[in-house]
């Protein structure tokens, strides 16, 4: 009988990439030098996290205001804010808002990531990463690959445990099972590992 | 159909429109998964029979494949050892097991699935095997956060080849925060129809609940959400009208059953006597009715 270890989403990546996309969306962060809206930035922080962890973490708005050290009234006034309203705002059509303008922003920015799949998918696709390595005729993007798999695991770690995590992931065109068949247990720092995976792939 | 609102996300509505030829292939079939139990002689569909010319009645052998069927209780009612029952049951058969559990450790749950192998007379070794558990009662990650649960139980569904799951319980991800319930519960439930996963879901009854309600712990919700409800129920007889009208003897108990609802096939609807047996499985008997009569002539 075998237990499954939990598989935790990363919601410091996902309320990153609210708030990088709801800057993208708000017109760039030279837009907002130019406009003096800096100030907004941290409000931002915290509206990304708001809508994240409301969407993605089943937390009550209690829970996400003690989490981030704000009152829970902020936390409702984020996740209430009309996105059309702040939308328009935004594009100059409305002059004044009475909405939170941060937690629209974070809103349509989190909704836009979620419609697009872009919420919970690697930074760097495959195709694109295939495309650097070539063109910089050095591969790399299995290394980063492994590092983001291995998050919290526990070393030395044991053969087990790394399959469990790494199945999938190429390297120099073999699978990483085939290499984790033949490098030294247990292996007892993320750096041995990329070294034995490296010197394994070479062979 | 397009609809924009200013600077946001343009939504083609015509996704969400399916005409129902397109389901033709894609729809589950109509099938029990046995639960080694008399339940699954409670589950119907009903056929065309060419001898008699009339619709007839056919037992699915099981509860119905792809139904989320939620088992709801007062304490020790036999919840947790039905859900046991199923998950040995179907597993010692053959089929992949996911267990989720939120109140009984792995180590215990293994030591309970063994117990209910050889009860049940099937190898353990194909029980062990066949499961694979996600202890939530360890692991405050998983009971607080239902996306992360959600995540780890695909991850097992997909890397092991899940063909059922058991959820014991459902209660556990929100008994304090019952105000979520209903979200919670349509979140788990989303993900098992997705991937068309046949699930024991057990519920826990709050104490001002009516026992023999399918209510419980979030009020009507999850009944609401799930495919069925099984309600479990124990009366003790404490007066001498209990006695002179179940037979029983003072101070003992008298566990019942019965199909609340089911929207994915017909079912019986008449309580049933239900009992546990020394060797610790549940053995459904006589509609509670009939034994009534039996017992007391009261018809």
């Amino acid at each position: 009988m075998e237990v499954v270890k939990p598989v935790l989403p990363d919601y410091d990546q996902m309320a990153l990439k609210v708030f990088m996309e709801a800057i993208s969306s708000a017109g760039g962060l030279k837009k907002l030098i130019e406009y003096r809206n800096l100030t907004w930035l941290p409000s931002l922080a915290e509206a990304a996290y708001v809508v994240v962890l409301k969407n993605e973490a089943t937390l009550t708005d209690y829970q996400i205001a003690e989490k981030l050290g704000i009152t829970e009234q902020t936390v409702k006034n984020i996740l209430k804010a009309d996105t059309s309203k702040v939308a328009e705002y935004l594009q100059g059509v409305a002059e004044k808002v009475d909405e939170h303008k941060a937690g629209g922003l974070a809103k349509i920015a989190y909704e836009k990531l979620k419609a697009e799949g872009r919420l919970e998918s690697e930074e760097v696709t495959q195709a694109e990463a295939r495309d650097i390595e070539s063109s910089l005729e050095i591969e790399f993007f299995w290394a980063i690959q492994t590092l983001r798999r291995i998050k919290g695991l526990d070393f030395p770690a044991g053969e087990g445990e790394l399959k469990e995590r790494l199945t999938g992931i190429t390297i120099k065109g073999r699978r990483i099972e085939e290499l984790l068949d033949k490098i030294g247990y247990p292996v007892k720092t993320p750096a041995e590992l990329l070294h034995k995976l490296k010197e394994a792939a070479e062979r | 159909m397009k609809d924009a609102k200013a600077g946001q996300q343009e939504v083609d509505y015509s996704r969400y429109v399916v005409d129902l030829a397109y389901l033709k292939g894609k729809a589950p079939e109509i099938a029990g998964v046995p639960t080694g139990t008399r339940l699954d002689e409670l589950f119907f569909t009903v056929v065309y029979d060419e001898d008699t010319g009339r619709i007839v009645r056919k037992p699915l052998g099981g509860v119905p494949k792809g139904a989320v069927i939620n088992i709801v209780g007062i304490p020790d009612t036999g919840k947790s050892v039905f859900a046991e029952q199923f998950a040995a049951f179907q597993a010692g058969n053959g089929s992949r097991v996911l267990f989720v559990t939120t109140e009984n450790p792995a180590e215990f749950l293994y030591v309970s699935l063994k117990q209910k192998a050889a009860a049940l007379d099937l190898s353990f070794k194909d029980v062990e095997r066949n499961v694979v558990v996600v202890d939530a009662s360890q692991e405050q990650s998983l009971r607080e956060n239902t996306f992360a649960l959600v995540k780890t139980m695909e991850y097992a569904a997909r890397s092991r080849n899940v063909d059922v799951v058991v959820i014991d319980s459902i209660t556990g991800l929100y008994e304090h925060r019952e105000v979520m319930a209903r979200q919670i519960v349509r979140i788990v439930y989303n993900f098992l129809k997705r991937f068309h996963l046949t699930t024991i879901m057990v519920s826990q009854k709050r104490s001002s609940q009516g026992s023999e309600t399918a209510e419980a712990a979030g009020g009507l919700a999850v009944a609401h959400i799930v495919d069925g409800t099984v309600v479990m129920d124990k009366k003790l007889m404490e007066t001498k009208f209990d006695v002179s009208l179940y037979g029983l003897p003072l101070g003992s108990v008298l566990r019942t059953i019965r199909i609340d609802g089911c929207r994915v096939s017909g079912h019986d609807t008449d309580t049933y006597i239900m009992e546990i047996n020394e060797m610790g499985l549940i053995e459904i008997k006589e509609k509670l009715s009939d034994f009534v009569r039996r017992k007391s002539g009261i018809k």
